[in-house]
């Protein structure tokens, strides 16, 4: 790994190396979603818990709650699982008795879709203007880059020195910088 | 003791009213005795409020119910170490606290200022004044701590039972202490601000005080944490809850601006960005402490409710009002000509940073007013929980882990694509190994494999900066140890905040494991009977009962295995406090670093039988080492360093700065 070539083809190899793990993850991934048994109803049912409120305490999920309503619940939520129910059906079964306040977060649909939509889009303004600062900074520094700077001759000679003495302490670094610098290198 | 203590809070009150009158009177009538004697009644607040203070404890230790706040909040039942809890268990109490954090965090701000800082001085000062005073001011005319009562109750109510735990003692004080932190780096910019000097002569305090303010809420956010894990028995350590939120936006908002500041720090840049963010940030620090004060939002925290909210909210309107207010009337004299050379730069890198620092701070802002938004506009109360915060917080973390892996590699003014290649091959590699070996054992949830890919990536890429570092300065002749050390020394700043990110990778494993691979049991044993979970296998032994005046204790034995090997006995307690109709629970906790278990036991039923609940919880360890760890790394970055010592010598991002080289570019 310390000779060039070593580090060449290391960093050759990366890319495909790169790719196949992805690969792995994801034809591992789909293989995972097989069919539901005994330990996947008792998973789904914590996904459910995980999702409601208890109505009682405020900010606690059924999945957190010890009180006795939360635990009533829970097991409501297992009965239905039970009897062959989905995720949505036994969620709306809660929201039509409680409301949508029961649910942990607002449902995507409707209204609520505004809760989810706000921080990417938030998101993505952001970035264009980030976009758009940097562009217009960079603008600014071309503009600049034209005109030398005030004691520019003295400050080089300086940079010099400092460039000097850095190669002296990190010689394979040196050797790197060098050959960045050889023009059309 | 009460009477002193309240005489304390007044004088405490005409100090922080004196000393900005005098200091800013004393500039304009060019009076050094006036702005003298205001620097010194701010250092003498701490002391009036240290008596005050001790005032308020005082009656505690003394029983004095016949003050009213030592009444609602402690008895003759409760343990003499909870004094201290139940000082600040209520609203007054908490204010003082605050006062008195402040008073103590001002004075060493104002002892210890840099001279750089020494002709805006007395404008810092009056902003610190300004902000104690809010607090002294409600304090003496709103809910003043020393309030007597007409009748004297022969014992008091007793402390909050959820508060009566070791983690207590430390997590609300360090919180408190941690966001009322904010006003001093605050106050450094608007203090610079107003005296006008718009250049960089606050940064290099105005990033000391950052970066403490960041450390204090930070642990305090973490002692949370640990609280809620060992305590609040529902085997998480972070509920995305309002008051839990209101604390990490504010910390969210300051570590963007620790890392922006870095950029004006060596280049001169961001000026008016910078000022703008420590505003935001106090700004989040104000709201938090109106959420904690009693916000309209409910929340598990719900100890110090009241109606004081809405002062607490005038009181950041007002603030950042009048902050944007003096920001844009200095305007004009704060434009920097803020060049970039190019966009795959250091400094550019800062600035994706604080996006997705920001992001997931507005992120968590909306999610805590949306339901108030639901309510008006669709007339429904909803719920903004963990999912909705896992969902959309959780990618932007991962890309924030991604960033840190990489730009800490993008050297200032300019990156060659290529060096920055050859700077994350061997990261990259081992993120790949990482996934691999993680596949092989089984982990196969995208999301765990993402971020644990992630995280080998950061460590990889800061231990291969530590080694190159090491060995260069070792072909010098400098032992490994020594070369490593200096290595360190030589840059601070940089070394420190590479400690800091391993502690933050500590973290990601940790939520990371116990988000995705936690497992959770409910089960009823008869005492003989056992169940597994996991690999692990809980026999419930038996439980016994002992009363005490103010609860009962019920303590479980249980017996843990994996496979034939006996792990343990263990005994997850939970107390009843039939005056205040709350349970606690003590969990018991086997932690190992690969993962823990964590028993907590239910109600016992009639037939003898109990509920147990069982996690386990992989890599949470990893989590409360982060800790100790972040403030190694915050020693390190802030220890005191002589100027620019060979400080460039061996950051690649510093190489190229020093050299003004553009390789890259050169090339072109």
């Amino acid at each position: 790994m310390t000779t060039k070539t070593g580090r060449a083809i290391f960093a050759r190899l990366m890319l495909p190396v790169m790719l196949l793990a992805l690969f792995a993850v994801v034809s591992a991934c789909a293989t995972q979603a097989a069919s539901p048994g005994p330990q996947d109803l008792e998973a789904e049912a914590q996904g459910i818990d995980q999702s409601l409120m208890c109505p009682i305490c405020p900010s606690e999920t059924i999945d957190q709650s010890q009180t006795e309503i939360a635990e009533q619940m829970r097991r409501t939520v297992r009965e239905r699982l039970a009897q062959g129910e989905s995720r949505d059906e036994v969620l709306d079964f809660f929201v039509e008795r409680y409301g949508e306040g029961i649910l942990a977060a607002p449902p995507k649909s409707g209204f609520n879709l505004l809760a989810w939509l706000v921080p990417p889009i938030a998101l993505l303004i952001g970035g264009s203007a980030l976009a758009l600062v940097v562009r217009s900074m960079r603008q600014e520094h071309r503009r600049s880059a034209a005109a030398p700077l005030p004691g520019a001759a003295g400050l080089e000679q300086y940079l010099a020195a400092v460039d000097q003495d850095i190669r002296g302490l990190t010689a394979d670094d040196g050797g790197e910088r060098g050959k960045d610098q050889q023009p059309n290198g | 003791m009460a009477d002193l203590g309240y005489i304390c809070l007044l004088i405490a009150l005409a100090l922080s009213v004196y000393s900005p009158v005098a200091s800013l009177a004393g500039v304009r009538m060019g009076s050094r005795q006036l702005v003298l004697s205001a620097r010194r009644a701010i250092l003498l607040a701490p002391a009036a409020l240290g008596v005050s203070t001790a005032g308020l404890v005082g009656a505690f230790v003394n029983a004095d119910f016949s003050v009213s706040y030592v009444a609602e909040h402690s008895s003759r039942a409760m343990a003499p170490q909870y004094i201290w809890v139940a000082f600040y268990a209520g609203n007054e109490g908490s204010l003082l606290f605050i006062a008195f954090a402040l008073s103590v965090l001002a004075a060493i701000a104002v002892r210890f200022a840099p001279d750089a800082l020494r002709p805006s001085m007395p404008h810092i000062g009056s902003v610190l004044m300004l902000v104690l005073l809010f607090f002294l001011a409600v304090m003496v005319f709103l809910a003043n701590p020393f309030a007597r009562l007409e009748i004297v109750p022969p014992d008091g109510r007793g402390i909050n039972p959820l508060l009566t735990h070791p983690g207590m003692f430390v997590h609300p004080p360090m919180l408190m202490t941690g966001l009322i932190s904010f006003a001093v780096p605050f106050s450094i910019a608007m203090g610079s601000l107003l005296a006008g000097r718009t250049g960089d002569e606050w940064v290099d305090a105005g990033r000391t005080w950052g970066i403490i303010s960041w450390a204090l809420l930070g642990i305090g956010l973490l002692l949370g944490g640990w609280w809620a894990y060992t305590i609040l028995g529902w085997g998480g350590y972070w509920a995305w809850d309002p008051v839990e939120n209101a604390g990490f936006m504010p910390w969210l908002v300051i570590t963007a601006f620790i890392h922006s500041i870095m950029v004006q720090k060596r280049r001169g840049m961001f000026r008016m960005w910078n000022l703008a963010l420590v505003i935001i940030a106090f700004g989040f620090a104000q709201f938090g402490m109106f959420i904690n004060r009693g916000g309209p939002v409910p929340s598990v925290h719900s100890f110090g409710q009241s109606t004081l909210g809405w002062i607490f909210l005038a009181f950041m309107g007002g603030t950042m009002l009048v902050s944007f207010a003096v920001f844009f009337w200095r305007y004009n004299s704060l434009k920097s000509a803020q060049t970039l050379e190019s966009a795959l730069s250091r400094e550019a890198a800062f600035l994706v940073n604080n996006l997705l620092f920001l992001a997931t701070a507005f992120v968590t802002l909306w999610g805590v007013v949306y339901p108030l938004i639901s309510e008006l506009f669709q007339g429904e109360i909803v719920t903004v929980g963990q999912p909705f915060y896992n969902q959309v917080n959780g990618p932007i973390f991962l890309l924030l882990i991604l960033l840190m892996g990489v730009a800490p590699f993008v050297p200032w003014r300019h990156a060659g694509w290529a060096s920055l290649r050859r700077a994350l091959v061997m990261p990259a590699a081992a993120a790949a190994v990482a996934i691999g070996v993680l596949l092989l054992i089984g982990v196969y949830i995208p999301w765990a494999l993402i971020s644990y890919g992630l995280c080998a990536f950061v460590t990889a890429g800061i231990l291969r900066e530590w080694a190159r570092g090491a060995h260069a300065r070792h072909r010098r002749g400098e032992s490994y140890p020594i070369a490593f050390g200096r290595l360190i020394a030589a840059n601070r700043p940089r070394y420190g905040g590479y400690v800091v990110h391993l502690a933050v990778v500590l973290l990601a494993l940790g939520v990371t494991g116990s988000s995705f691979y936690g497992i959770q049991r409910d089960i009823a044993l008869s005492p003989g009977e056992s169940a597994d979970i996991g690999e692990y296998t809980v026999k419930y032994i038996g439980a016994s009962a002992r009363a005490f005046p103010d609860r009962t204790e019920a303590t479980a034995e249980v017996q843990a295995f994996r496979g034939d090997t006996f792990l343990g006995t263990y005994y997850p307690r939970r107390d009843f406090y039939p005056s205040f109709n709350i349970a606690s629970t003590l969990a018991a906790i086997r932690s190992t670093p690969l993962e823990d278990l964590y028993i907590i036991p239910g109600e016992l039923l009639p037939d003898e039988r109990t509920i147990l609940r069982v996690y386990v919880n992989p890599l949470v360890m990893w989590m409360w080492v982060a800790g100790p760890l972040l403030v190694v790394g915050v020693t390190v970055a802030l220890w005191p360093q002589r100027e620019r010592s060979g400080a460039y010598a061996f950051s690649p991002g510093g190489l190229v700065a020093a050299t003004g080289r553009r390789p890259e570019a050169s090339a072109g």
